[in-house]
């Protein structure tokens, strides 16, 4: 272990001990709840008739509860022990039970936060099952109660956003690669990254029990006055969103100041990996707009609680209105920023071809990431003054050219290359074609004109699916299928990968450029109940949808697969020259042996050294 | 550059094609339109469609394209492609063309039509509309027409009905609050006005007052085309899919029988 523990040495140490993390933190979180939970309700804020469970007790109560998990899963004897200066030992788990435990490995990190992601993504998964079933019928038939339906839409949509979208590609693949691309055998603030992997779960947990506290109808974007009235449902989506947002800052507050701090000598700016590149620009976007959101939750915990009228009809709905989306538009490009990183880190690899073009790459990330900042009320042209449209209509159409330069590096790096067609550039090839059909439909939103018209309606649902399922969630099926030799030393079987390219394409293709039409054709969102003359049209989504979440549980199954029992293969498969591939496969417990040292571009593939060679034992590698 | 040459022709032929299909069926982007705004809109998004052909067929060719004719023919581990890691000639263009055709986006259609629906819904604009007041509460939309004294338009089965003579400017003064409690300030939530065919909707906020501007060109009623219908666009709680109206676009003189019938009904 890299990091020196505090008392380290002169202190006699104890050893300890503990019950497995999990089922000691899931018990001190129970006792956290019920505990605090009682207190408030019944000595220090006693509503009429005595209930069990208030608005102010849950809160408090899952307040206590989310430190009793934290704790109990480790953070008692790594973080807050150690910080009064007692030092407890206890036998480090071993085997895979290290994954279900405390632990300041950043590989070991990174693959708790996918498997989070992908446990977040399957449920959430299985609820837009649901509602396409509901939606097989134009009239109540399988939810008894329409606010069901609208419920699940927003526990599908939050999920997804707050614990998959900004999740997956950031704390997952982020952490096990960023510190081994920069060769670092660390990252830089290993503790808060192994306590901030479990508020994951944590708030995912949350938002699947919200139902528990009733009915919450505002989908993700928990609109005022709407959350003020509806039932207290919505205060588990504030307090879930909270934990999986505290989560992700403090992701990027870690993976940050790595790529500032630990990168290897000879690693200069010029040389950096565009995926260093991506994770450095959405940090930064979510170190920005996170905690803005945070408060504005805050805020609106504490209007439904004390009560406060911030956001009523004597307050000002639409403040929250603009305070979510000044945050939920940068929230996209903190989904899709890394998946182009992604595209322009496996593209020249599989070409065998200097990456194109590499600084409009670059310039075309950071200034995704600044104007992502200028854009936000075009979500919100249906109740903003005309005065007001254009500026946002503006800046919307032009954040298309930087976004455009990512394509214009694959395809200048594709250009007469000897291109590979593998699994992960086939899911890069559709991830880039899906993401271009978002952005092209997000030109027709970004008019007023025509927005007054498509706003709200499935033309809405199918674009942004199309960005976020086709860019995001394609890229992070090529990049786990591209990274899975890295993580077992095993690879996956080709026809399977491409068969479930080809699965989840037909599945989502189908599906979502049907909602356009049924968007222009009048159907609106939130709604389980629609005229008859829609239903056609919704039997046929229904059925590709079920055909893509059966498409994405093959996918899943092939990659856990190959992970345990797939081919060996050699270390470096790719003969990529980025500085992850250069350990051994799977990387050891430190990564690199020893400091490496890089002299030269991790992209050049014009040089003489043609095949070259892979130490195998980790050593000092030079380009 | 036999490589540049074929993609050409093939970037060509499918924006052809591309643009012929724009003509054959881009008229249909917007399914059904009875108002001017309507028009305004698919005509703004023909125009993109137009432009937007050509780059999509590009990019897409590109994506099939080079894979196709670049991909690794042998098996040898040491192949390395040819090719620049810059070419300003293809970088300048790109990011020239870009820019340009952004810019145009903004001013045309973007601008423009925006100008266009300002213009419509200027105070000098609205100097002989037809005044519509429309009153959402959870779950329900209220229609009166202060012009004619008309408190709360129903139509025979005691429903709320919109009803709109055709080729007459509208306006919707678009309040949120619940006529029956109106005491209870804090009581309604966003709606959003929306009429499928009419191409427009505007949000009704509690504590606001919004207006939208609708001239109809066409004598056409929900049960004619279910698109024509009043639907509330913004989640606002349990009943949200239940919160639509019939609406009825009729003649000049059947909108004057109807204001009569529905004066002596006392509505």
């Amino acid at each position: 272990m890299s990091v020196a523990r505090i008392g380290d040495a002169p202190l006699p140490l104890r050893k300890k001990q503990i019950m497995p993390p999990v089922i000691r933190g899931l018990l001190w979180a129970g006792i956290g709840f019920l505990v605090v939970n009682c207190l408030v309700a019944y000595l220090l804020d006693p509503q009429y008739g005595d209930p069990f469970i208030t608005q102010p007790s849950v809160v408090f109560g899952w307040i206590a509860a989310t430190a009793g998990w934290l704790l109990g899963i480790g953070g008692l004897e790594n973080v807050l022990l150690p910080s009064f200066g007692i030092t407890v030992t206890y036998p480090e788990a071993t085997g895979w039970r290290r994954y279900f435990a405390y632990s300041t490995n950043h590989k070991v990190i990174g693959i708790q936060y996918l498997v989070s992601s992908t446990g977040g993504f399957f449920i959430a998964g299985l609820a837009a099952m649901l509602m396409r079933i509901q939606l097989m019928g134009d009239h109540m038939w399988f939810f008894p109660y329409a606010g069901q339906y609208i419920e699940t839409v927003g526990i599908h949509g939050t999920i997804m956003m707050f614990s998959v979208g900004t999740v997956a590609l950031v704390g997952g693949l982020g952490n096990y690669l960023i510190p081994m691309m920069i060769g670092s055998n660390s990252s830089a603030f290993p503790r808060m990254s192994a306590l901030s992997v479990w508020l994951v779960p944590a708030g995912i947990m949350t938002v699947i029990l919200s139902p528990l506290l009733g009915e919450w109808t505002t989908g993700w974007r928990g609109y005022e006055p709407l959350a003020q009235n509806d039932p207290n449902g919505i205060l588990f989506y504030y307090l879930g969103v909270l934990a999986l947002t505290l989560s992700s800052l403090m992701v990027s507050l870690n993976l940050t100041t790595t790529i500032l701090f630990k990168r290897a000598k000879g690693l200069t700016w010029n040389r950096l990996p565009m995926y260093a590149w991506g994770i450095l620009a959405v940090s930064l976007l979510n170190i920005i707009w996170l905690p803005e959101i945070e408060i504005t939750f805050i805020l609106a915990v504490l209007d439904r609680v004390v009560p406060l009228p911030f956001f009523t009809a004597v307050g000002s709905p639409i403040t929250y209105l603009e305070l979510f989306w000044l945050f939920g538009h940068p929230e996209v490009y903190i989904i899709v920023v890394p998946a182009f990183a992604i595209w322009m880190e496996i593209m020249p690899v599989m070409a065998r071809k200097p990456l194109f073009a590499r600084e409009w790459g670059i310039i075309g990330l950071i200034f995704v990431m600044m104007l992502s900042g200028f854009v936000w009320a075009h979500h919100m042209f249906t109740n903003m003054r005309l005065t007001e449209m254009l500026p946002f209509s503006f800046f919307t159409e032009m954040i298309s050219i930087p976004t455009g330069f990512a394509y214009m590096v694959v395809i200048g790096t594709l250009w007469r290359s000897r291109f590979r067609m593998t699994v992960p550039s086939l899911f890069v090839l559709m991830s880039m074609f899906n993401f271009l059909i978002g952005g092209m439909t997000g030109v027709f939103l970004a008019d007023p004109v025509i927005n007054l018209q498509l706003h709200d309606t499935f033309f809405v649902v199918a674009h942004f699916h199309f960005t976020i399922i086709g860019g995001m969630v394609f890229t992070w099926l090529a990049a786990m299928y591209y990274w899975l030799p890295k993580f077992s030393g095993r690879m996956y079987n080709s026809k399977m990968g491409v068969l479930g390219a080809i699965w989840v394409f037909i599945g989502f293709d189908g599906a979502f450029s049907l909602m356009f039409i049924q968007g222009l054709r009048g159907m609106n969102r939130w709604v389980p109940v629609y005229p008859p003359y829609l239903q056609g049209i919704n039997i046929v989504i229904s059925i590709f949808a079920f055909i893509l979440g059966l498409g994405f549980l093959f996918n899943l199954i092939h990659i856990a697969w190959a992970m345990k029992s797939g081919k060996k293969v050699q270390e470096n498969p790719w003969q990529s020259k980025t500085l992850e591939w250069q350990t051994t496969s799977p990387p050891a417990e430190e990564s690199f042996a020893a400091a490496p040292v890089v002299t030269g571009s991790f992209y050049d593939y014009e040089d003489d050294d043609e095949s070259f060679s892979i130490p195998t034992t980790p050593g000092p590698v030079s380009m | 550059m036999a490589d540049l040459l074929i993609f050409g022709v093939l970037w060509v032929v499918f924006s052809v094609l591309g643009e012929l299909g724009v003509s054959a069926w881009g008229h249909n982007f917007y399914y059904y339109t009875a108002s001017t705004q309507a028009l305004d809109g698919l005509s703004a998004s023909v125009f993109l469609f137009r432009f937007l052909t050509p780059i999509f067929v590009f990019v897409v060719l590109m994506l099939i394209f080079i894979p196709l004719r670049a991909r690794r023919r042998s098996r040898d581990s040491v192949v390395r492609g040819k090719g620049a890691r810059f070419n300003a000639t293809y970088v300048t263009i790109w990011v020239t063309l870009s820019l340009a055709v952004n810019l145009l986006f903004f001013v045309h259609p973007t601008t423009s039509a925006a100008e266009q629906m300002f213009k419509e819904m200027s105070p000098q604009a609205e100097q002989h509309d037809l005044v519509v007041d429309v009153v959402a509460r959870q779950w329900q939309w209220f229609f009166s027409y202060p012009q004619y004294g008309i408190q709360n338009a129903l139509n025979a089965n005691g429903n709320n009905v919109l009803y709109l003579p055709v080729n007459r400017p509208v306006e919707f003064v678009l309040r949120s609050y619940d006529p029956n409690h109106p005491y209870a300030v804090g009581l309604d939530v966003i709606h959003s006005f929306w009429i499928p065919a009419f191409g427009e909707k505007m949000d009704v906020i509690p504590g606001e007052t919004r207006y939208m501007v609708a001239t109809p060109t066409k004598i056409a009623s929900t049960e004619t085309n279910p698109e024509v219908r009043v639907q509330c666009a913004e989640v606002c709680g349990p009943g949200h899919p239940y919160m639509y109206a019939t609406v009825h676009i009729v003649s000049d003189a059947a909108f004057k029988q109807w204001v009569k019938q529905q004066l002596k009904a006392g509505n």
